[in-house]
């Protein structure tokens, strides 16, 4: 094994030193860093010419300027000697102080996006497989290759046409006419019937029910003017516990194991006196704070759990530390409710929350729950073109993957000793199912940093995508080769981890070395 | 009936506000009624930049960025700036500009008492003289060879600008008040006006001398002046190591570089109205009101928020998100399309300063004057206004002068006269008869990238075939059209010029024999003459009678023709007022002191 990841990461320092030379050659040809200079009138031309030829050390063939800049380059590898010089961009800013900024950029923009999409791209995955050619499985797969082959720029001003313009718009009048309640309640009845299973009595049902649902929560929220001053409250967040730890124990335990029912609703209550004693708190929150608040609730959980005993406990420890840590959930998303009118009065914001381009509202420098806000409403849209254009892969990954496995006769097996469907597909199915998907996440978590770049363009966000842009646009080396050398390395080093990984999760394909 | 439904509804909105909302736990957001960061009362105005801010001296060739111009605009005043006619305004609250005599000339700059930097010290002779020594060049002593590869010696600061105005000064003298200076010119300078910069990218008296001197490792201003004034100047013959200097050089050429605030203020010291008070690096960068400034136009408002969006949709999204108050997208059709379909918006359209113009040369096929005319007489001028630039700015028209442009108040006249009115119609015949049956081959270069000049090509290719031209397309990419200029591969070529709207320097550039950029091989003597003329001529109306007069030798000469002023266009919203189209670099941000919030 060891010999096989030294050949590996040999292999790969070979590729990344042609693929850099290659690329600064591409770059250095892609245009001529002069030409706005050439064409100039300016009395002093020819002077600004030399300065920039000397600054770019264009007099220097492509070729030989290449080996300077790995010159610099390989003092990186000298680790604690902080020499590491990536050359400096046109306008004299290192490469080492860009990329660090853009990095950071881009992955505030692109994690929640990524993991969104692969919980729920996996989650849509399974259940299409579950019901294999039913409306539900034909729905998803036909939305999700629609926002697939849409162009994510023209996704992108939609977005921001509909779902920042047109909902501040509402924002500013939320009032939702009848008509709107109405085709909502219709939509959410087909997406309900789409998810009953298939006698068309049931699926009548779930029709009339959701668009019940629908049409009064919409009723409801509307005539509590929610909208401009949202919020849970104790009793949402009760039933929303509930719910909650119900769910949890479904996917974790099995409904039958009381021991483990009684444990989570535990935790409910728990959550629900958090919620009284947490909030004043809360109000001089710090990102440590909530992630304290997390741990603490998972602890209790642990806890509870524990004490709740049984014949196995690690279920019900299981289960209710995952309610504990949702409840905590709902509770912060509660606070931030809360705090919402406050933001969207806050004079930097006037009135108009969901933001279409940037990261941040300049200059608003509030409590944890403004600027959270503040980063929530410059994410949203964003994140919802990142995600819709990437939820199709998953969801097909996991499907066919869960299909073969749905096949397999270990599966028959298991129904036939006596399994219950929940232990068949989330223990025997599940699981295994998730052993290709390892590659698609270690690849996606590798080019997760290389950016998006047209999202980044579209939506103005300063990250590693536009630093690309805009060094080729400038036909400016440096910045461009460090781009290439973090995406590169980083393409290399999760392909290694994928296999590596998959050899660990799947032990037929153990690599013999 | 009727109230019985009213009250209903009345009781499941109050059991429904109860299960929302009542026995709320304690969140301490009910006392704050939000908004408390004390916004002053002039407001804040939201302004769009395409590039990100990455110096805090715009005057270097690093530095020298639009962006970097805008925000030195925005705080540094100095004797004068540039208004929207393209007129010098002097700021006389700044410091007067005195001329003690004509011939030779000799200009004294004292700058007013209580003007001072954010840090208290105030803006003295020391200040006024680093000006000149960066922007004279006057330690210089780098030679270079035809490569422009250097041979000896040294440049030292790296300025953007020309220096050839404060070169042709000697070094001078700080008056006895400490606060003013007198430049004696070696012969008269027609840009005298603006030699300490127009506040036009070289953003007035921007430097503090005592930050440059201490951080270039001098003790004090006065061992800055005293250095200055003790040094010899630079002699490309006699290079000489000057360590000095190039620390303190070295000092100006990088030290202000930086895309976040710095932690030591007197890297961003404000001697105007506003003062940098937050970066965030790419994304956004705020200015605030200088308490202080009393020495110039004094803005409205309190803050200025600008955000750097890339695209135009972007932008024009922004604007109508409500996220952003003005915005100067590139001007394109579907921009000016998008942004007359947006209410409670304000477009303005105007014509920028840069212009495309058909050169010919004056060798090979056009070295006939004869077939040079010819040529211009195909040339579909209105058409080209027509299709591509009305689409953005309705009022264009074809540009009639090669040395004024549309804005300035000298270009009626040059047009009427120049001799361009024989060219206002596409005429086939006229060049026919010029041709006399000759079908000369003329190879046309152009940046075929560039979508306009693209179209500029194919409409005068197709008008100068009827008259019998054959044209050869000699498009090169982007990357390769500049290299090309004036190396003989081409008979004509299309591209754009910069015209800086205020002085004269640039005549000469383009149109004298043998100057830099002068790519078709121009040479008239006669014109020679009245631009060596020009460029010592201190008087504005004589400069302009001179350069009517070259106009109509250029015109007379059969140069080629000059095509359309390239157009602009800002769009801001009604919350807004007081923003003016600027043709310049400076754009909007011209007279950013009339901007208020409209409440």
């Amino acid at each position: 094994m060891v010999t096989y990841i030294v050949r590996r990461l040999v292999t790969a320092v070979l590729i990344l030193f042609g693929a850099s030379f290659v690329v600064y050659q591409l770059t250095a040809l892609s245009g001529d860093p002069l030409e706005d200079l050439r064409g100039s009138n300016a009395p002093n031309r020819d002077q600004l010419i030399q300065a920039r030829t000397e600054l770019l050390d264009l007099n220097t063939p492509a070729p030989l300027r290449y080996f300077g800049w790995l010159a610099g380059a390989a003092k990186c590898l000298v680790p604690f000697a902080a020499t590491c010089d990536l050359g400096s961009s046109i306008q004299g800013e290192a490469v080492t102080t860009a990329l660090s900024r853009a990095m950071g950029n881009t992955i505030t923009l692109v994690t929640t996006a990524t993991i969104l999409a692969i919980i729920i791209g996996v989650s849509l995955g399974i259940i299409t497989a579950l019901r294999q050619y039913s409306g539900l499985d034909y729905g998803v797969t036909f939305m999700s290759f629609l926002f697939f082959s849409l162009p994510i720029f023209w996704l992108a001003v939609l977005l921001k046409e509909f779902g920042a313009i047109g909902f501040n718009n509402f924002l500013a009048d939320p009032d939702i006419p009848p008509l709107t309640i109405l085709v909502v309640a219709l939509a959410s009845g087909l997406i309900w019937a789409l998810f009953a299973s298939k006698s068309w009595k049931r699926k009548g049902v779930a029709f009339v029910l959701g668009a019940v649902i629908a049409a009064a929560l919409l009723f409801l929220l509307d005539l509590v003017d929610w909208f401009s001053d949202p919020g849970l409250g104790p009793i949402v967040i009760l039933i929303t516990g509930v719910g909650i730890a119900l769910g949890v124990v479904l996917l974790t335990a099995g409904l039958r194991n009381r021991k483990a029912v009684y444990a989570s609703l535990a935790m409910v209550g728990v959550g629900l006196v958090a919620y009284y004693v947490v909030n004043p708190i809360l109000t001089a929150a710090t990102i440590w704070m909530i992630i304290a608040f997390g741990l603490v609730m998972v602890l209790v959980g642990l806890l509870v759990g524990y004490l709740m005993g049984g014949y196995d406990r690690g279920q019900s420890m299981r289960a209710a530390a995952l309610t504990g840590v949702l409840m905590g959930l709902v509770i912060v998303v509660d606070r931030f409710m809360v705090t919402w009118p406050a933001y969207v009065s806050n004079p930097r914001v006037r009135g108009r929350p969901i933001a279409t381009v940037g990261a941040q509202t300049p200059g608003l420098d509030d409590s944890f729950w403004i600027n959270g806000l503040d980063t929530f409403t410059h994410l949203l849209l964003p994140t919802l073109a990142l995600l819709l254009a990437s939820l199709a892969s998953y969801s097909r990954y996991s499907r066919a993957s869960m299909l073969e496995i749905m096949n397999m006769d270990y599966i028959r097996t298991a129904r036939a000793k006596g399994l219950s469907e929940r232990t068949v597909v989330m223990r025997h199915a599940f699981r295994n199912a998730l052993i290709p998907l390892a590659t698609l996440v270690a690849f996606d978590i590798g080019a997760l940093i290389g950016g998006a770049i047209i999202t980044e363009q579209v939506f103005a966000f300063a990250g590693m995508g536009q630093l690309f842009v805009q060094a080729l646009r400038r036909v400016d080396p440096d910045p461009i080769m460090g781009f290439f050398l973090v995406a590169g390395i980083l393409a290399l080093v999760f392909n290694l981890v994928a296999d590596i990984v998959y050899s660990f999760l799947d032990p037929r394909v153990r690599v013999k070395a | 009936m009727r109230f019985t439904r009213t009250s209903r509804a009345v009781g499941v909105a109050a059991v429904a506000a109860l299960a929302l909302s009542a026995c709320a736990a304690d969140t301490g957001t009910d006392s704050s009624d939000g908004g408390d960061d004390g916004e002053a009362t002039g407001g804040n105005v939201r302004v769009v930049e395409v590039n990100a801010f990455s110096s805090f001296n715009s005057n270097t060739s690093e530095g020298n960025v639009d962006i970097n111009g805008k925000i030195a605009y925005a705080t540094h005043a100095g004797f004068v700036y540039v208004n929207n006619d393209l007129e010098v305004v002097q700021n006389e609250d700044f410091g007067t500009m005195e001329v003690l005599s004509e011939d030779p000339l000799s200009v004294k700059y004292t700058v007013n008492e209580d003007v001072k930097w954010s840090d208290g010290e105030p803006v003295d002779g020391g200040d006024l003289l680093l000006t000149w020594a960066i922007g004279s060049g006057y330690f210089d002593d780098a030679k270079t060879d035809d490569a422009g590869e250097p041979v000896s010696g040294t440049t030292y600061f790296d300025y953007a600008g020309d220096t050839s105005g404060l070169a042709l000064t000697e070094l001078p003298e700080i008056g006895e008040d400490g606060r003013s200076i007198t430049l004696n010119y070696s012969e008269p300078y027609a840009d005298y006006m603006v030699a300490f910069g127009d506040m036009t990218g070289e953003a007035g008296i921007s430097t503090p001398a005592h930050v440059v001197a201490e951080k270039g490792g001098l003790a004090d201003e006065d061992a800055l002046i005293e250095l200055i004034q003790t040094a010899p100047a630079g002699d490309p013959e006699n290079p000489e190591e000057r360590p000095e200097v190039q620390d303190l050089a070295d000092f100006w050429n990088a030290g202000f570089d930086t895309k976040s605030l710095p932690e030591d203020e007197s890297l961003y010291l404000s001697n105007g109205p506003f003062i940098a008070s937050s970066i965030t690096p790419d994304q956004s960068m705020t200015l605030v009101r200088n308490e202080d400034y009393t020495w110039g136009p004094e803005p409205k408002v309190d803050e200025i928020t600008v955000r750097y969006i890339g695209e135009a949709p972007a932008q024009i999204q922004a604007l109508q998100n409500g996220e952003v108050d003005i915005i100067a997208p590139q001007a394109s059709a579907d921009t000016v399309e998008q942004l007359e379909a947006l209410d409670g918006i304000t477009v303005e359209q105007g014509n920028q300063l840069s212009y495309d113009h058909l050169d010919l040369n004056f060798d090979g096929v056009f070295k006939d004057a004869d077939v040079r005319e010819a040529f211009m007489k195909t040339v579909p001028r209105q058409q080209l206004v027509d299709t591509i630039i009305k689409k953005i700015n309705p009022d264009a028209e074809p540009l009639d002068s090669q040395l004024f442009l549309t804005d300035q108040a000298a270009y009626e006249e040059a047009a009427s006269s120049n001799g361009s009115d024989a060219y206002a119609e596409v005429d086939i015949e006229g060049a026919k008869e010029l041709l006399d049956g000759a079908t000369p081959e003329v190879r046309l270069m152009y940046n075929r990238d560039n979508p306009n000049r693209l179209n500029s090509y194919t409409l005068i290719a197709e008008s100068a075939a009827k008259a019998g031209f054959k044209v050869v397309d000699g498009g090169l990419g982007a990357s390769d059209w500049g290299a090309a200029l004036g190396n003989g591969t081409y008979d004509a070529t299309i591209f754009g010029w910069i015209n800086s709207g205020v002085g004269v320097a640039g005549v000469p550039q383009i149109f004298k024999s043998g100057s830099g950029s002068n790519f078709n091989g121009f040479s008239s003597p006669e014109a020679d003459e009245l631009m060596n003329e020009l460029i010592v001529t201190t008087d504005e109306a004589e400069q302009d009678a001179l350069q009517v007069q070259i106009d109509k030798l250029i015109w007379d000469s059969k140069y080629g023709i000059p095509l359309f002023q390239v157009p602009g266009v800002d769009a801001y919203s009604d919350n807004i007022s007081g923003v003016e189209y600027m043709p310049n670099q400076m754009g909007i941000w011209w007279n950013f002191w009339d901007w208020s919030v409209v409440q």
